[in-house]
C-alpha cells in the first residue's frame, strides 16, 4: 500500500471520488496518484470502474463526491475544454471518429491548416501533413484520403493517438489501446510510449494485459469494485500477486483444457480464393475442434472471415457447412446455418448499445421465443437472466441499455447472442478484447464447453499466448496464404509469431496494408 | 481526444431528478398546459362539441398519418412522401366511385394506391440503396408531377351530390355506436400499430435496424426485406387518411396530402421524448398529434391568423424537441 511521493511531484491526483449511475455505484471512494513523467497504469476487472475514472478525469462525467487535482491546482468542476487546454488528452476505450470523415480531416478536425491565412482548407496540405505523421510515429502508410469507415479498428486507434499527439499533451491517457493492435502494431506502441515518456509526458495506461503493465509501467494502481486496494510497482510484483489482487481471489488455471470428443465435419473450405485478400484457403475443422487463425494486418485472416459469414463473396472455391455445400450469401444465410460471429468491432457490429441487454441478446435468436409472429416476453426474460447468470455480466438488470455496461461485459452480451441462439460452429475474433482475466478464464471455460457439446470453434487472437493456451491447432495465414499449421500443444507464441510475421521479411521491416 | 460527443454520457433509466423527469415527460406536461390555457383564454374551448371537433377534425387525419411516419422513424428512416401516398389512395378512392365501382372496391384499390407509393419507395431505399431522405423526397416529387399531369394541371375531382352509394360518406360521416367512424379506424389503427411495434418480432427486427442497423445485419437479420416492408407499410397506412379525408370532403383535390407530412414528422419526434431511449413508438406519436391537434384548434379558436398559428404550431415541436435534446445530452444525473 504505497502512495506516490513527495505531492510536489504529483502531475495529478484524483482522490476519494465515488460516482453512481442511477443506483449503480460505479466508483466508492477511488484514488489515483500519478507522479510527473512516470507511465502509470491502472488495472481492475471489468466494471471496476476504470474508464469512469479516466471519464470523470476527461470532464465527460462529474463525481458525486471527491477532489481532483492537477499540477497542483484543485479543480471543483472540468469540463471537456477545460482538460483539454491543461494538456490532458486521451485515447477512449470507445474509439469515437466520424466514419465519413477521411483520415486527413478526422485527423485534423478543428485545427486544419489554412491556405495562406485564407478561411479555406487546404486539402493538399491536410493530406501530406496526415501522412507524415502517421510514417513518423508508427512506419505506417495510410492513404490520407481513405475514410474512416474503411479503416480496420486497429488503423482507425493509430488515426486517433496520432490525432492526440498533435496537441502535443503534457499528460496522455490510454484506455486499453492495445485491445485492437496487433502483436507488431502493439511493439510500436511500446516504443513510442517509452519515447513519449523520455520527453516528459505522463502516461496513464490502463489495460488488461499484465505483461504489459509490467513492461511499460513504472508504477500501477489496482482497482476492485469502484476502490483503488493498492498501488505497485510491477516490476517487482509478480503478475500472479496483481491478478489475486485485482479479482480477489486466486486463478488457478489460465487456460483450462477440456476433452472434447472429435466428430464429424462441421466447416470444409475447399481452395477459397477471394482476389487480393487470400488464396486457396482450405480448411477442415470437425466437431468438439477448436481451431486458432492468425495472421498479421493484412494478411487476409479478417476477409476469411467475412467471407465464412457471408459478409463478402468469395471469387472460388467450396464452403462446406455440416455436409451442405455452398457459400453463404448473407449473414442472414450464414446465421440460418447455425453459423456465429463475435466480430471484431464490438461496438460497431457486435452489440447495439442502444438497445438493451435483453434486446441484444435475443438478436440473433428471436424465432425461438415467437409464437404467431408475437414475442413471448416471459420465454425471453428468463432466457436472458439466464444467460447473464451463466455469463456473469455485470449490468443493472436486462433491460439496461448496453451503452451502461463496462467494456468487458458488452463482450459477453455479444458472446451470449450467440448462446441463445444455440450455434454450431462459432467465429470468435478476438473474443476476449477488453475482458479481464477473470472474466477471460470463465469465457475459456465456456469454449471448451462450447466444444464438448459438439461446437466447432474458429478463434482469430492476436494474443499468442491465449491462442496457444485454448485451440486444438493454429493456422498461419501469411500474405493470403494459409503457410503453415501448428499443434498447439507442440508449439509456442514465439514459433507462431516468427510464422505470421514471415521469417524472412521480419528483418526487412516492410509492412504494407490493405485498406 | 474524441471527435463527437460522448454517447456513453447518456444515461437515463428512470427520471430520478425533478428537471429530468420534467423533461421526459414533457408531452404530458405541456399536453396540460396547452389544455388548461386554452380553456382559461377561451370561452368555447372546454365545450363537448369543441373537445369533439379536436379529435375528428384535427386528430384523426394527423394521428393517421403520423403512425405511418412512426414506422419509416422507427426504421431509421423517414418517410417525406407519406402525403403521396394520402393523394393517391384519395384519387384511386374517387375515381373508382365515380366510374360505377363498389366503395368495398374502392377502398382496396385506395389501400393499394398507397401501397405501391410505399412500395416505390421500398425499391429505391432496400433495392437500390438510396438513403430515405432522398428516395422519398423523389418521390414526393414524382407523386406531385404525376397528380398534376392526372389533373389536367391540379384540378379537384368533384363527387356529384347525387347517386353516390351512402356507404362511401358513412366512412367519414358515420358512426358505430354513437363513435364517429374516423376515431374508430384510427383507434383499431393504432392498437394494432403498437401492438405491431412493440410485441412482434417483426417490430423488434425494425427496432434493432433503426438503433443499429450493422448489428442487426450481423445477427443474421433480413435488413432490406424489413426496411421495404415498412415503407409499404407506411404508405398503406397513410392511404386510410386519404379514404377518410375524401369520405368527408367528398373531393379528391391532388397534393393535399403534403400539407400533414410536417406535422407528421414534428408528432413522430415529439413522441420519441416519452420513450426512456428516445426510440420512435406509437403511443408517443399519438400524444404528439394530440398535442398539435389542441395547439391547432385552440389557436383558431383565440382568432389568431393562420400564419400565426402555424408559427405557435412550429414554436411547440421546437420546444419539445429542444427539452428532449438538452435531455439526451445532458451530463449523468
Ligand atoms: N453511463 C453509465 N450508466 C450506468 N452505469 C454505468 C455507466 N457507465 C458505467 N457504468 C457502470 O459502472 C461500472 C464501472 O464501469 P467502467 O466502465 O468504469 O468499468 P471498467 O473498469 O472500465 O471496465 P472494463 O474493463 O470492462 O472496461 C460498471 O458496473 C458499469 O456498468
Ligand atoms: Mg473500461
Amino acid at each position: 500500500m504505497s502512495s506516490a511521493t513527495e505531492t510536489g511531484n504529483l502531475a495529478l491526483a484524483l482522490r476519494q471520488l465515488v460516482k453512481h449511475f442511477n443506483g449503480v455505484q460505479a466508483l466508492s471512494g477511488a484514488t489515483l496518484e500519478v507522479e510527473r513523467g512516470t507511465v502509470h497504469g491502472l488495472i481492475g476487472q471489468n466494471g471496476a470502474g476504470k474508464s469512469t475514472l479516466i471519464k470523470i478525469l476527461a470532464g465527460l462525467y462529474q463525481p458525486d463526491e471527491g477532489t481532483i487535482e492537477i499540477d497542483g491546482v484543485t479543480h471543483e468542476r472540468l469540463t471537456a475544454h477545460d482538460v483539454e487546454k491543461l494538456g490532458i488528452h486521451f485515447i477512449h476505450q470507445d474509439r469515437l471518429l466520424v466514419p465519413s470523415f477521411t483520415v486527413g480531416e478526422a485527423l485534423f478536425l478543428g485545427r486544419e491548416p489554412r491556405l495562406a491565412g485564407l478561411p479555406f482548407l487546404d486539402r493538399r496540405a491536410i493530406r501530406r501533413q496526415a501522412e507524415k505523421i502517421l510514417d513518423k510515429y508508427f512506419g505506417l502508410k495510410l492513404p490520407a484520403n481513405a475514410l474512416i469507415s474503411e479503416l480496420t479498428t486497429a488503423q482507425k486507434q493509430i488515426v486517433q493517438i496520432t490525432r492526440a499527439l498533435l496537441d502535443k499533451p503534457s499528460i496522455l491517457v490510454f484506455d486499453e489501446p492495445t485491445a485492437a493492435l496487433v502483436r507488431r502494431e502493439a511493439d510500436i506502441l511500446f516504443d513510442l510510449i517509452r519515447r513519449l515518456r523520455a520527453d516528459g509526458i505522463t502516461i496513464i495506461y490502463i489495460s488488461h494485459y499484465l505483461n504489459e503493465i509490467e513492461a511499460l509501467c513504472d508504477r500501477a494502481t489496482i482497482l476492485r469494485n469502484g476502490k483503488d486496494v493498492s498501488t505497485v510497482d510491477p516490476r517487482t510484483t509478480s503478475a500472479a500477486k496483481i491478478a489475486s489482487l485485482m479479482v480477489a481471489r486466486d486463478i488457478e488455471e489460465m487456460f483450462p483444457k477440456t476433452a472434447a470428443t472429435i466428430g464429424k465435419p462441421a466447416l470444409t473450405t475447399n481452395a477459397l480464393t477471394k482476389a487480393g485478400k487470400f488464396r486457396n484457403v482450405s480448411l477442415n475443422m470437425r466437431e468438439g475442434e477448436i481451431v486458432g487463425l492468425t495472421g498479421l494486418l493484412g494478411s487476409g485472416a479478417k476477409d476469411l472471415v467475412r467471407v465464412l459469414f457471408g459478409l463478402e463473396a468469395a471469387d472460388s472455391g467450396e464452403i462446406v457447412i455440416e455436409g451442405e455445400n455452398g457459400r453463404p450469401r448473407s449473414p442472414a444465410a450464414a446465421v440460418a446455418r447455425r453459423l456465429a460471429l463475435v466480430p471484431e468491432d464490438r461496438r460497431g457490429d457486435g452489440v447495439a448499445l442502444g438497445l438493451s441487454v435483453a434486446e441484444n441478446t435475443t438478436l440473433a435468436s428471436l424465432k425461438r421465443f415467437t409464437r404467431f409472429g408475437f414475442l413471448q416476453s416471459n420465454r425471453e426474460h428468463s432466457e436472458v437472466d439466464r444467460l447473464i447468470e451463466q455469463l456473469a455480466i455485470k449490468t443493472n438488470g436486462r433491460f439496461a441499455p448496453v451503452r451502461t455496461l463496462s467494456g468487458g461485459n458488452q463482450q459477453k452480451v455479444a458472446l451470449a447472442k450467440w448462446l441463445s441462439r444455440q450455434s454450431s460452429l462459432y467465429i470468435l475474433d478476438e473474443p476476449t478484447v477488453g475482458v479481464d482475466i477473470g472474466s477471460k478464464v470463465e469465457i475459456y471455460n465456456l469454449i471448451g464447453k462450447l466444444a464438448e457439446r459438439g461446437a466447432a470453434i474458429l478463434v482469430l487472437s492476436s494474443d499468442l499466448p491465449e491462442l496457444v493456451g485454448i485451440t486444438d491447432r493454429i493456422l498461419v495465414l501469411y500474405r493470403g496464404v494459409v503457410t503453415r499449421e501448428f499443434i498447439s500443444s507442440e508449439t509456442t507464441p514465439d514459433a507462431i509469431l516468427a510464422e505470421a510475421t514471415g521469417a524472412l521479411d521480419l528483418r526487412s521491416g516492410e509492412h504494407r496494408n490493405v485498406v | 481526444m474524441s471527435t463527437v460527443a460522448n454517447p456513453a454520457i447518456k444515461d437515463r433509466f428512470t427520471p430520478k431528478s425533478f428537471g429530468e423527469g420534467v423533461v421526459r415527460y414533457a408531452v404530458i406536461i405541456a399536453l396540460a398546459g396547452v389544455f388548461a390555457f386554452f380553456s382559461f383564454a377561451t370561452s368555447t374551448f372546454l365545450t363537448s362539441a369543441n373537445l369533439a371537433s379536436i379529435l375528428v377534425n384535427n386528430f384523426t387525419l394527423l394521428a393517421i398519418i403520423a403512425v405511418a411516419m412512426t414506422f419509416a422513424v422507427s426504421a431509421g428512416g423517414i418517410d417525406l412522401s407519406v402525403g403521396t401516398a394520402v393523394d393517391f389512395a384519395s384519387f384511386a378512392f374517387v375515381s373508382l366511385v365515380l366510374s360505377g365501382h363498389s366503395v368495398g372496391l374502392a377502398v382496396i384499390a385506395a389501400l393499394a394506391s398507397g401501397a405501391i407509393v410505399g412500395l416505390v419507395n421500398a425499391l429505391l431505399i432496400a433495392g437500390v440503396g438510396i438513403t430515405p431522405f432522398l428516395a422519398t423526397l423523389g418521390t414526393l416529387f414524382i407523386g406531385r408531377s404525376a397528380q398534376q399531369l392526372l389533373t389536367n394541371g391540379g384540378n379537384p375531382v368533384y363527387l356529384p351530390q347525387t347517386g353516390i352509394p351512402p356507404l362511401f360518406g358513412f366512412i367519414g360521416h358515420g358512426h358505430i355506436l354513437g363513435i364517429p367512424v374516423p376515431l374508430v379506424i384510427v383507434g383499431l389503427l393504432i392498437i394494432a400499430a403498437s401492438t405491431l411495434l412493440f410485441s412482434t418480432r417483426f417490430g423488434r427486427v425494425v427496432l434493432a435496424i433503426g438503433v443499429q442497423q450493422s448489428v442487426a445485419r450481423y445477427s443474421g437479420l433480413r435488413i432490406s426485406g424489413h426496411i421495404g416492408l415498412v415503407y409499404v407499410i407506411s404508405g398503406f397506412v397513410a392511404a386510410l387518411a386519404g379514404i377518410i379525408l375524401t369520405s368527408t370532403v367528398s373531393v379528391y383535390i391532388p397534393n393535399s396530402g403534403n400539407a400533414f407530412m410536417l406535422n407528421a414528422i414534428g408528432a413522430t419526434f415529439i413522441g420519441t421524448t416519452l420513450s426512456r431511449e428516445g426510440r420512435p413508438n406509437v403511443p408517443g406519436t399519438v400524444l404528439g398529434v394530440l398535442l398539435l391537434s389542441i395547439v391547432a384548434n385552440g389557436l383558431l379558436l383565440t382568432g389568431l391568423s393562420f400564419y400565426w398559428q402555424q408559427v405557435g404550431t412550429g414554436l411547440l415541436i421546437f420546444i419539445v424537441l429542444a427539452a428532449s435534446f438538452l435531455n439526451r445530452s445532458s451530463r449523468s444525473d
